[in-house]
């Protein structure tokens, strides 16, 4: 692992941003998080010193967009690629943010992490170097709907961070593509700051190849009135882990997650959720599935926390699992902290396999196991995939998630 | 007139079991290393193996670290600072009750407990424990009639050494945690009961725990061992003396249910929870775990936990046999400064195995109830079905309600539904109640024992009265 020799001892190079040193500087003295510790438990320890094997690059090769075909007229990022942007029409208008505004912005966030369970995050931004970092800051309604890709090169480490101030009163559809290639691994930093009245629907697509890895962790600041919508889907990674921190900073704000994360062969994929409402009226529904098959394990892992503040909290979260295999291990961790007295909270978790009743009527009525299997699974996939923005249309991911199966 | 002097009262003095029984003990030292435990195995003329379990359990958790895991806040438990062995001064052995120090007899008459056979009201047979030893066990011979042994633990490893080898620490190990170590150590009574083959137990069997002296620990450990087609329901109660030092209380249960056996162990708890300001009270940190070894064996758990200033307690089921049920029904009620960490383990190893949990949560005043629990399908658990049921209320918003069940499945061909939910005292039933005459408090505890009902219906009936006035008078003055 030569990133974490390199974090030992690395005597701050003149070539590194302020925010690198900082981050390096919290990682120095234990550069890798906890095996021990709630959130780290179960993730397999040699797939992470797999991910860590790779040596960084900071410049990836040239990189096609998949889907080139752009039938509506959305805005295509590439984190990474020198996209010089400044849009600025009539309603809306989207700006590069100021080297300043993020340096500010990324240090208040840095003061507030700790070692292990923000580990991801200062990992990505001790490696990510000034043109890895986008930030964006979006103004306005009727803003085209935004696609932003990055990737991962293969036999190499890449860090991307994106950064994303959303103004008062916007609304605005957006969708991250993370795509590993084979032998790769990709550290995704995103911060999010909704102010006041402004809404997103925000999709996360991740997929890899051939033994590829995928460190996402999302921050996500809900100011008062705000509205975060959350569709994301992970699957085809060796190593993946999608770490959401939502943080409604006064309440009297919605959220809404429909994750899920497919894993085959001999795949680790999780998902570890903190939903923190340090205001009363927050509104939170969460739904998260899992689908594990072959040898390969699945978590999850959620907990809301409703301080005294947050009363009149309604967070209601679901845990939905398929277990497919033999050798296949799903885990799953629901889990309330509650202070405030009133409140609706409410959580539910079920594993099991597909439905032998439905299988056995579509059957009786002369379609096959496979097509049957297949009606079931679409149905369980559809409830997320529908919920994914900009995708629909022209990313066909039920599509590609069939006919892996 | 009468009736409201009465509820005064009760008010007043919130734990009504907080006296002292000034009665001669003998005590040995304070401090813990090998010669301790030589001399509690010593006093209670142990056998040369029960010994070596004893100092093996005892460098294991010389090793062991306390956990912390839990999160619960409290002062560092100094280990040397304890007396590991406190017994009331009586003679050599005692043939009958009459023998008893009277003045012991009268400490379990005032907490309810009948064990002069005259005053048997009930048709229920009790080993009383006081502090480290068994005092009396009533009903014996009726018992033995039918091949029942109930006795207290160090009587059975006299006189029923075979069954105690076989089975002491087969389901909870000496390492299986700190405290259990530290029991499996020190473990000075407890009740031991066996079920022959084929026998329905032809009476309830019941144990009380006092703890008398403030400063000696209570390390109890009972065992049960319920042979093919056979079935048992045991009743455990436990009190303490308000004192305004911590006393800690590690006890170890383990149950063993064989083809077609049935167990019920249920549990209310009452040790003295300290005061407002959460000064003394109970360390209650406790191991209970059952094994379902036999085909379509049974374990069922019932308990109401609402003492100690700290639970720390998850009774368990590992369900080994084919078609074998593990059910957990607890209603944990904490108030001013407790805090409980409960829940259980459901660990399905055989096929075809079913559990049911259901856990009801209530925390008031400043208090923290934390519902912790595992359900674990193994990879040759094919069929096994969980459901989990856990409601946590709150009462007043200093109190805090955590649930944290930890889910993991290795078998497709099982199923595990996971429920909880988190509420309060509905404002429109306590208006309702109040507006047909029914009191503010009255109201609360009928609201309280509705949300508790799903498992008071699993206790057995004198314990589901009791729990029920229980919880009334613990939320006295908690609401509004």
């Amino acid at each position: 692992m030569e990133i974490i020799e390199k974090i030992k001892t690395n005597k701050s190079a003149d070539n590194l941003t302020e925010i690198q040193k900082i981050c390096l500087h919290k990682l120095q003295s234990s550069p890798l998080p906890n095996p021990k510790s709630e959130l780290w438990r179960l993730s397999s320890k040699s797939k992470l010193s797999n991910f860590l094997d790779y040596s960084v690059i900071e410049n990836n090769s040239k990189f096609d967009i998949p889907y080139p075909k752009n039938t509506q007229s959305t805005i295509r990022l590439i984190i990474g690629e020198n996209c010089q942007i400044k849009l600025i029409e009539k309603n809306y208008s989207i700006k590069q943010l100021s080297e300043d505004e993020l340096q500010k912005y990324i240090k208040e966030q840095i003061s507030f992490f700790n070692q292990n369970e923000n580990w991801s995050e200062l990992l990505n931004l001790s490696l990510s170097c000034k043109h890895n970092i986008l930030g964006l800051k979006i103004n306005g309604s009727k803003i085209p709907p935004i696609e932003i890709f990055s990737h991962a090169s293969s036999n190499s480490l890449n860090a991307k961070t994106l950064v994303i101030f959303l103004e008062k009163n916007c609304n605005v559809e957006l969708l991250q593509v993370n795509l590993g290639q084979e032998n790769s691994s990709l550290s995704q930093s995103t911060f999010f700051c909704l102010k006041e009245n402004s809404s997103v629907n925000h999709g996360v697509v991740s997929y890899g190849e051939n033994r590829s890895n995928l460190l996402n962790s999302l921050n996500v600041i809900q100011q008062k009135n705000s509205s975060y919508n959350l569709g994301s889907l992970h699957f085809k990674f060796n190593y993946a882990r999608f770490e959401i921190n939502i943080k409604q900073t006064a309440g009297n704000a919605k959220t809404n997650i429909k994750g899920m994360q497919i894993t085959k062969k001999d795949e680790q994929i999780s998902t570890y959720t903190k939903i923190e409402f340090n205001g009363p009226n927050g509104f939170l529904d969460q739904i998260n599935k899992s689908l594990a098959d072959d040898k390969s394990h699945a978590i999850f892992e959620g907990s809301i926390i409703v301080p005294k503040i947050a009363q009149r909290t309604d967070a209601s979260q679901l845990s939905r699992n398929l277990l497919l295999s033999n050798l296949a291990q799903i885990d799953t961790k629901p889990q309330l902290e509650i202070i405030a007295d009133d409140v609706k909270c409410k959580h539910g978790a079920t594993i099991s396999q597909l439905n032998e009743e439905e299988l056995f009527y579509m059957r009786t009525r002369g379609i096959t196991l496979t097509e049957a299997s297949k009606l079931q699974l679409s149905s369980f996939f559809q409830e997320i995939i529908s919920f994914i923005p900009i995708s629909k249309d022209k990313w066909d991911l039920l599509d590609k998630l069939l006919n892996e199966n | 007139m009468v009736n409201e002097n009465l509820v005064k009262d009760v008010v007043k003095e919130p734990y009504k079991y907080g006296f002292v029984t000034d009665i001669e003990t003998e005590k040995i030292a304070k401090g813990l290393n090998e010669d301790v435990i030589r001399l509690i195995s010593q006093k209670k003329e142990e056998p040369k193996y029960l010994l070596d379990f004893r100092l093996k359990a005892f460098k294991k958790w010389q090793k062991m670290e306390e956990p912390d895991w839990a999160g619960l806040g409290y002062k560092q438990i100094d280990y040397q600072d304890i007396i590991y062995y406190s017994a009331p001064k009586q003679k050599e052995k005692i043939s009958s009750l009459d023998e008893v120090d009277p003045k012991l007899l009268e400490t379990f008459d005032k907490l309810g407990i009948p064990l002069t056979e005259q005053k048997k009201l009930t048709n229920v047979a009790v080993d009383a424990v006081f502090d480290s030893v068994s005092i009396a066990t009533t009903f014996r011979e009726e018992l033995a009639e039918h091949g029942v042994i109930f006795c207290s633990i160090s009587e059975a490893v006299k006189n029923h050494s075979d069954l105690i080898e076989k089975y002491l620490g087969t389901v909870v190990p000496a390492s299986d945690n700190y405290f259990a170590a530290l029991n499996s150590a020190v473990f000075s009574d407890g009740s031991f009961v066996y079920i022959p083959k084929g026998v329905t137990c032809p009476m309830d069997l019941s144990s009380y725990f006092r703890i008398n002296s403030g400063d000696s620990g209570q390390f109890e450990r009972t065992l049960i061992i319920a042979e093919e087609a056979s079935s048992v329901s045991y009743l455990e109660g436990c009190t303490a003396p308000m004192f305004d030092t911590n006393t800690l209380h590690a006890a170890v249960v383990e149950l063993i249910a064989l083809d077609d056996a049935s167990i019920k162990y249920s549990t209310v708890q009452n040790w003295y929870a300290g005061d407002e300001e959460g000064i003394g009270g109970i360390f209650n940190f406790v191991t209970k775990r059952g094994k379902c070894l036999g085909k379509r064996s049974k374990i069922s758990w019932s308990q109401v936990e609402t003492g100690s200033a700290i639970t720390w307690k998850y009774p368990s089921c590992l369900l080994l046999g084919e078609e074998s049920v593990g059910e957990f029904y607890s209603v944990a009620l904490t108030n001013n400064l407790q805090q409980a960490d409960t829940g259980t383990k459901m660990i399905h190893i055989g096929p075809k195995t079913k559990s049911t949990i259901v856990s009801k949560g209530i925390s008031a005043g400043n208090s923290k109830n934390s519902y912790r629990g595992l359900v674990k399908m193994g990879t040759k658990a094919t069929g096994s079905r969980n459901y989990s049921q856990c409601d946590s209320m709150l009462i007043g918003d200093q109190a805090s309600a955590n649930t944290f069940p930890y889910i993991k499945s290795q078998q497709p061909n099982s199923e595990i539904e996971h429920e909880a939910s988190t509420c309060r005292i509905s404002e429109d039933q306590l208006f309702y109640l109040q507006s047909r005459g029914i009191e503010f408090e009255e109201a609360v505890s009928m609201m309280v024992s509705g949300f508790c009902r799903d498992v008071f219906n699993q206790l057995p009936m004198e314990f589901a009265a009791e729990a029920d006035k229980l919880l009334a008078l613990k939320l006295e003055g908690s609401v509004g």
